[in-house]
């Protein structure tokens, strides 16, 4: 058991400069948030301490709407990379020739920024872009499909799920590599079929990793920005769009920093539901 | 051979859409590209020429590759007392500290973007290059804390123990012990922040602009009303090069750990 340090003000002072730094800033901008989604801090107009912004924001219907696009574009994007990138880690788990090249490519997306992603993606999707293209001289369709831009999202789902494939992936490798061989092969040796190992033993034991990678996924599609404003819909935004909107637009700040909050509050309450999730299955354990 | 299938599906999945965008920055204005024709009826730089005489793109590179160093060394700076401190001391509430280092990435941007911007005004350093610095060192600090810590919690206590037997003095002791042995990882931490910094878009969005303009902003005006593909085309590729060059250098020359280590593995 390794000696515990206290926390002298020597350690204090060194701590200063990096979580200080992030304290203060993060810190400063969250409580400005909270403080201006309840009237106080107004930029103009009356600082008072009111719930009206609330109300406003809770019975727009804009809002309303954008909230839920944007719980449905986190939902989706999760749930897509998930089932593809689940595949290929299970696919990862035994090395190979080839693999390392594999590996590489697949990361590819990782360091392409998610604008420059956006782009290339809806290059190819675009009412007159190569997929349909491709389709329409094939005869597959006989009409363009409107995957971008399209009043359910589809443009938005395809670019997050090419764009953060390898993020999830590497995480679900890590998850599947620690199940271990002799779990596998006696299952096998118990006469279970590929399907049955799958739903049994793969999935179960992996459920760690996939419920971190869906957490993870959905938060940042949740809160997304740039890819909704250049992919999705004309309405409704983004949740995120519609704050930004609403600030910069309408300088309706508070009933922003409303906006603000419920993005937060969700972030977290997403992280807390699947920490208290993963005590339970721990607990099991 | 199922690895050779998987290849060849994953270098369309990659390589077609990067190829698309190489093709769309080299059509020749003088031969539209469209329906039905699968690619451009002839090529030609001219569209780079624009780009580059036209636009604001040499001011977004110039501004870009500015800000990019300096977020680096302030964040480096920032960080490295801090990860001495998460790594080696086992201080009470390491844990509380390490998820507050992670706070920046776990944010939502858009709403730190819109009030931190709000702080900046009250603090005078909105739409300024010295609030773009630190906007941008904010997002890096992350990744740079959580690598140098893992890189300060591996050196060997022993080779430390025998240092201070020798008599090695404070200075000597961070001279020749520690900079050297968390080379790797702070190498590592520097990609990832100077990474992070170049493709920064929420909060140099609200921050810079109209003032300032990096890459990731004029690429989104290029997508935005003014939907120019060509023009998008060739900022998107002036954007992705540099990454994926460094891309290749952090998967042959650092250790995988690193690369999970930054991306926040839980």
């Amino acid at each position: 058991m390794k000696k515990k340090d206290s926390l002298t003000p020597f350690t204090l002072l060194m701590l200063l400069p990096g979580v200080g730094f992030i304290i203060f800033f993060i810190g400063s901008s969250i409580v400005l948030t909270i403080l201006q989604s309840f009237g106080l801090f107004s930029i103009m107009g009356n600082s008072t301490l009111t719930l009206g912004y609330w109300k406003a924001i809770l019975n727009s219907r804009e809002a309303l709407d954008s909230l839920l696009f944007s719980l449905k574009m986190g939902v989706l994007s999760s749930l897509g990379t998930v089932m593809v990138a689940f595949p290929l880690a299970l696919f990862f788990r035994k090395s190979g020739q080839g693999k390392g090249m594999l590996g590489s490519l697949i990361k590819i997306p990782l360091f392409i920024p998610a604008l420059v992603a956006a782009f290339l993606i809806l290059n190819l999707i675009s009412y007159h872009g190569l997929i349909n293209t491709i389709l329409m001289r094939l005869s597959i369709i006989k009409e363009p499909l409107r995957m971008l831009n399209d009043k359910f999202g589809w443009g938005v789902v395809m670019i997050q799920v090419w764009k953060n494939l390898p993020f999830v992936l590497l995480i679900l490798m890590s998850a599947i590599s620690s199940i271990r061989d002799d779990t596998i092969d006696a299952a096998k040796n118990l006469g279970a079929g590929y399907f049955s190992i799958l739903f049994r033993i793969y999935i179960p034991l992996a459920m760690p990793g996939i419920l971190v990678a869906m957490i993870l996924m959905f938060i940042k599609a949740f809160g997304d920005f740039p890819i909704t404003s250049v992919a999705g819909p004309v309405y409704p935004s983004s949740v995120a769009g519609r704050m930004q909107i609403m600030a910069n637009l309408y300088q309706e700040w508070n009933q922003a920093a409303v906006l603000g909050v419920i993005i937060i509050l969700t972030t977290f309450f997403v992280i807390w539901a699947y920490s208290r999730f993963a005590e339970l299955v721990q607990g099991d354990n | 051979m199922l690895t050779a299938f998987f290849v060849l599906i994953q270098l369309l999945w990659v390589g077609i859409p990067i190829l698309m965008a190489i093709m769309w920055s080299l059509v020749n204005p003088k031969d539209a590209w469209s329906y039905p024709n699968i690619f451009p009826p002839s090529f030609s730089l001219e569209q780079w020429r624009y780009v580059f005489n036209y636009t604001n793109i040499a001011r977004a590179l110039r501004t870009s590759y500015s800000v990019a160093p300096l977020a680096v060394l302030l964040s480096f700076l920032l960080s490295l007392p801090t990860s001495y401190v998460l790594g080696r001391k086992n201080i009470p509430g390491k844990k509380v500290f390490m998820l507050v280092v992670l706070l920046p990435m776990i944010m939502p941007g858009m709403v730190v973007a819109l009030f931190l911007s709000r702080v900046f005004s009250m603090l005078g350093l909105s739409q300024t290059f010295f609030g773009l610095v630190i906007a941008h060192t904010l997002m890096s600090m992350p990744y740079m804390i959580r690598v140098m810590t893992t890189s300060f919690a591996s050196i060997p206590q022993d080779v430390i123990d025998a240092a201070e037997n020798l008599g090695a003095s404070t200075f000597v002791k961070i001279k020749d012990i520690f900079l050297p042995m968390i080379r790797p990882g702070l190498i590592a931490g520097m990609i990832f922040a100077f990474t992070t910094s170049i493709e920064e878009f929420n909060l140099t969005f609200i921050i810079g602009t109209p003032t300032f303009e990096t890459i990731p902003t004029i690429l989104y005006s290029f997508m935005g009303y003014n939907f120019i593909r060509t023009n998008a085309s060739v900022v998107s590729l002036l954007m992705m090069t540099p990454n994926i060059i460094m891309l290749f250098i952090v998967e042959r020359f650092l250790k995988s750990d690193y690369l999970s280590a930054s991306l926040g593995k839980m």
